[in-house]
């Protein structure tokens, strides 16, 4: 019987059964838990039927904020693996976005984005964006804003990849990525970037200066 | 008005001088550094309070910047609230300040308030002709 | 003139201004003052100025360098901004300000790659 002197105990219980109910509902299904438990209140006197059922509701509610955290990190994981950042050549960095773009992950992107375009000194940066299925004005925002912060790093954006639907969107909803270069496809992308991106810049300036402007 | 009470706010910062401005720009940085923001994030937040401490010292003349760390929303997320407050001359067309261009080739009050609620999550803003002006910010920290 | 806010290098034609120092509203408008003088008495052609020290630029300070910058044009000087921090790059184009008249560039190599072009 449970009553009100038991409520310490009652606790302690709710606890101790917490656990195995966990493992048991990972291998029975709720159906035929519930089954289960009406069968048991049936035949059991006082059996504490709606204080199982708290445990049980208890129990869900754990392992779905459980799955909430997990289908979180795993976006999280996704988004990062969708947007690798390759120096693909001497001052040429490459970043071909895959997938919609939220602003939790199109602010990660930016900061990583960013650091590695300083860290790089990259000159130039192309963003291929085949791989994303829509832009519309928060995610062309977005862009444009990245776009703006690299260039006031002093390296120039080559922005590739650009679709038909897209390209028509971007148009009636008046985004304009006038900052950047826009380059038909990655290849030409490349080959433009490899033009203008200076071989190893020796210093010249010593050679320069010295015939330059002594006159 | 806002009715502010400050103990219930970590860092209270008077604004009075011109120096103010940088020193709650450091507060607000350091602090925002110990909760935990991106490097990028705590460089948006003490922007945004070098905004406001700047408004409350050039339109209001003195006023305060209350900070204070705290959980917002279903998932609890880590917040940073930053309010400022003043009793200065209050703001005519909060509309019209708020809404400011992509510009800075004037100095207006429009660019800091626009420039602010851009860099944050949230923007509240009250302000009343003759009596002052109160600005509420928050940003929450994302995930890594 | 008076006491130099920032000590500047002249190199080659270029002011070079290093900014080590935290930028309040007063230091950087007096900087203003001391760099369009220096471009007066020293025969400057481009200036260079390094901000890989400052942690926080807001609407103001950028203002007031694109007005310096302005001003430095009409002298016929080009303004060069290096050493922009990833964040700060990111906060002022999230805050929608643009650097007027300011050319911006990765390095101080590039600052002057960039300078000796434009003659």
């Amino acid at each position: 019987m449970v009553n009100l002197a038991d409520a310490s105990g009652n606790a302690d219980m709710k606890e101790k059964i917490k656990e195995p109910l966990k493992s048991l509902m990972n291998v029975v299904d709720s159906s035929a838990l519930l089954k289960g438990f009406e069968f048991l209140n049936e035949k059991i006197e006082g059996f504490p039927f709606a204080e199982i059922l708290k445990v049980v509701v208890e129990v869900l509610d754990e392992s779905k904020k459980e799955k909430e955290t997990r289908i979180r990190e795993l976006g999280d994981i996704l988004a990062e693996l969708a947007t690798p950042i390759i120096r693909i050549w001497q001052d040429i960095l490459l970043v071909p976005l895959i997938g919609t773009l939220d602003s939790h992950r199109a602010q990660n992107m930016a900061e990583k984005l960013l650091e590695k375009t300083a860290s790089t000194r990259a000159k130039i940066v192309i963003v291929d964006v085949t791989g994303v299925p829509m832009i519309d004005t928060i995610v062309g925002g977005f862009l444009i804003e990245m776009f703006n912060a690299i260039k006031l790093l002093g390296s120039d954006v080559i922005l590739t990849g650009i679709k038909p639907e897209i390209a028509h969107t971007l148009v009636k909803l008046g985004v304009d990525f006038n900052m950047v270069i826009i380059k038909r496809d990655l290849e030409s992308a490349l080959k433009y970037a490899i033009g203008i991106a200076p071989e190893k810049s020796d210093r010249k300036h010593g050679r320069k200066r010295g015939d330059g402007d002594e006159e | 008005m806002i009715e502010v009470n400050p103990q219930d706010y970590d860092i209270v910062l008077k604004i009075k001088d011109e120096s103010d401005i940088a020193v709650s720009r450091q507060m607000a940085k350091n602090f925002a550094q110990k909760m935990n923001f991106s490097l990028a994030d705590v460089t948006k937040i003490a922007t945004a309070v070098s905004e406001l401490a700047r408004n409350i010292y050039r339109y209001a003349k003195e006023g305060y910047i209350y900070i204070r760390k705290k959980e917002a929303g279903p998932e609890k997320a880590t917040t940073i609230e930053i309010l400022a407050c003043d009793r200065g001359p209050g703001i005519e067309n909060v509309e019209l300040a708020v809404s400011g261009g992509y510009t800075t080739s004037e100095r207006s009050l429009g660019l800091g308030l626009a420039g602010i609620r851009r860099l944050m999550d949230s923007f509240h803003i009250e302000s009343e002709v003759g009596k002052g002006t109160a600005v509420i910010v928050e940003k929450r920290r994302r995930a890594f | 003139m008076k006491s130099k806010v920032v000590p500047t290098i002249k190199l080659y034609d270029y002011l070079l201004v290093p900014i080590q120092i935290e930028l309040d509203d007063n230091t950087v408008e007096r900087l203003q003052m001391q760099i369009l003088h220096e471009i007066h008495e020293n025969d400057v052609r481009g200036i260079i100025i390094d901000v890989s020290m400052v942690d926080v630029i807001d609407s103001y300070i950028s203002f007031v360098l694109s007005e310096t910058a302005g001003m430095a044009k009409a002298m016929g000087c080009h303004t060069v901004l290096c050493g922009i921090q990833p964040q700060v790059a990111l906060t002022l184009a999230q805050m929608g300000i643009r650097l007027k008249d300011i050319i911006t560039a990765r390095s101080l190599e590039d600052a002057i790659d960039i300078l000796d072009e434009l003659d």
